[in-house]
């Protein structure tokens, strides 16, 4: 097989994609009207696929700091932090968000995506262990992968399947980190937090919750499902995202260990990668401001999830476990997926597909990410166009 | 083949086809008949994700950890079994 050849299974995947009408990878949002309306092919588009939880990407304050920042700072830092220096903004924003966890270490990577696999890739190494829940996002098998760490995938949410495996790695377990996230991305259901923390310390290993779609929409401060299971002190490591409940880019880890101080010395990711813009800093800054200032958007979004939750439920559609503002609904089949997303699309609703392998349980759902600048209006909108998808 | 890899290949051979029948009742591998002979991605067409989830009943049912990068070397329930009891010892 040639350098070129293996593309052709990705050429089958999109042609596969391309047949059942328009590849849900190719959607462009020719103009943003709101947080929760755009312009896709000329139709005005309700947006119900942006995680965007709190609605923060149009808010006047977030824009005016971003617009600020961009004046007086320029454009870009034009470098790493390591090699190139760091912006006040950037410490300013790490020791706002380590206040807002109530811990003494806050660390900035460029991505999400950069901070799992900055953190992971710090932390582990060659004759650790870490297991890691079966669900979990791709960045952090990835950032696993990374570490040169043996990996063990545990039954998603299922703490006798952890504790089966932790307690096979016998005296490694203290070598040994547990991955999971607060509110899994597919389906929106949580993890067991206290249940987890108790198996952790009783075999005496460490905890790292990737809050990237909790953040924001979990706790009474915000700060995510640990928070809102009571257990925001017992983890070890906490890692997020800047580009979903604060609308910018970028990601963070939150530690109450020192030694998150030292990651910027040996974590690739961090050392290696341009340092976020004055602008992204400004703008997801003010947002952090807004989600602690404004607990009015929490309730919004949880009430605007309700809902939808509840309207889909009542079509009679298969939805995830547990009320949340990710609400996932089971399809029959893959190309019954692809054609439902298609016609949702055509109907001027965005919502993302979800395909397998990359679902639990290899099934194909259509996911709703609902935003608390939703308009009632638009959540009775996307609940009518689901309810056409019945009739068709 | 060795008694032992041929013993714990035609266990695991049992195990895959329940998991399949269980699990993944309409996907066309779940009536084929599994050997230790049976390459798990080209015959029957299991993607990563259904592998690393058999994977998960297998460690249960012999009570052993197998990390994720003894699998890349893995295409055969025969080459399953070698992992198997190499990890057992």
């Amino acid at each position: 097989m040639s350098l070129l050849e293996k593309f052709s299974i990705a050429r089958d995947l999109r042609s596969g994609l391309e047949n059942a009408g328009k590849d849900p990878t190719t959607v462009v949002f020719e103009r943003l009207n709101s947080a929760t309306e755009g312009v896709v092919e000329g139709r005005t588009t309700i947006l119900a696929g942006t995680n965007n939880y709190l609605g923060l990407t149009f808010d006047p304050a977030c824009i005016a700091a971003g617009v600020e920042a961009m004046q007086t700072q320029g454009t870009g830092t034009t470098g790493s932090r390591m090699a190139n220096g760091s912006y006040a903004a950037h410490r300013a924003l790490e020791a706002e968000l380590a206040d807002f966890f109530g811990c003494p270490n806050a660390m900035v990577f460029s991505t999400g995506y950069a901070a799992n696999l900055g953190v992971l890739s710090a932390l582990l190494g060659k004759d650790d262990a870490v297991l890691l829940d079966s669900d979990a996002h791709a960045s952090l098998y990835d950032g696993c992968r990374m570490s040169g760490a043996d990996i063990y995938r545990f039954k998603h949410n299922d703490v006798q399947s952890l504790e089966r495996r932790i307690a096979r790695l016998g005296d490694r377990a203290q070598r040994c980190l547990i991955v999971v996230e607060g509110m899994y991305s597919v389906l929106g259901d949580c993890a067991p937090l206290k249940e987890i923390i108790d198996i952790k310390e009783r075999y005496g290993a460490f905890l790292l919750v990737d809050e990237a779609h909790s953040l924001g929409v979990f706790g009474e401060r915000g700060c995510g499902v640990a928070e809102a299971q009571g257990v925001l002190d017992k983890v070890d490591f906490i890692v997020g995202t800047f580009s979903k409940s604060l609308g910018a880019m970028g990601g963070f880890c939150a530690s109450k260990h020192d030694v998150l101080d030292l990651f910027r010395y040996v974590s690739r990711p961090f050392m290696f990668t341009a340092s976020p813009s004055p602008a992204v800093m400004a703008t997801t800054r003010e947002a952090l401001k807004q989600l602690r200032m404004r607990p009015a958007l929490k309730e919004s979004l949880w009430s605007n999830a309700r809902r939808l939750y509840s309207g889909l439920q009542d079509l009679g559609f298969e939805l995830g476990p547990e009320v949340s503002p990710v609400i996932a609904v089971r399809c029959q089949d893959r190309q019954s997926a692809l054609a439902q997303w298609n016609q949702l699309l055509k109907a001027g609703v965005y919502v993302n597909m979800m395909l397998p392998p990359a679902t639990p349980g290899g099934a194909s759902f259509l996911r709703c990410s609902v935003s608390a600048a939703h308009t009632p209006e638009q959540i009775g909108t996307i609940i009518s166009k689901f309810a056409e998808l019945k009739r068709a | 083949m060795n008694s032992l890899k041929q013993e714990v290949g035609e266990k695991l051979a049992e195990i895959l086809t329940s998991y399949l029948k269980n699990n993944w009742a309409d996907s066309p591998s779940s009536n084929k008949i599994i050997t230790p002979a049976t390459n798990m991605v080209t015959e029957l067409q299991l993607d990563s994700f259904q592998v690393m989830e058999f994977m998960l009943e297998v460690e249960d049912h012999y009570n052993i950890a197998i990390d994720l990068d003894s699998l890349s070397n893995i295409h055969t329930i025969s080459d399953l079994a070698g992992v198997v009891i190499a990890h057992q010892d």
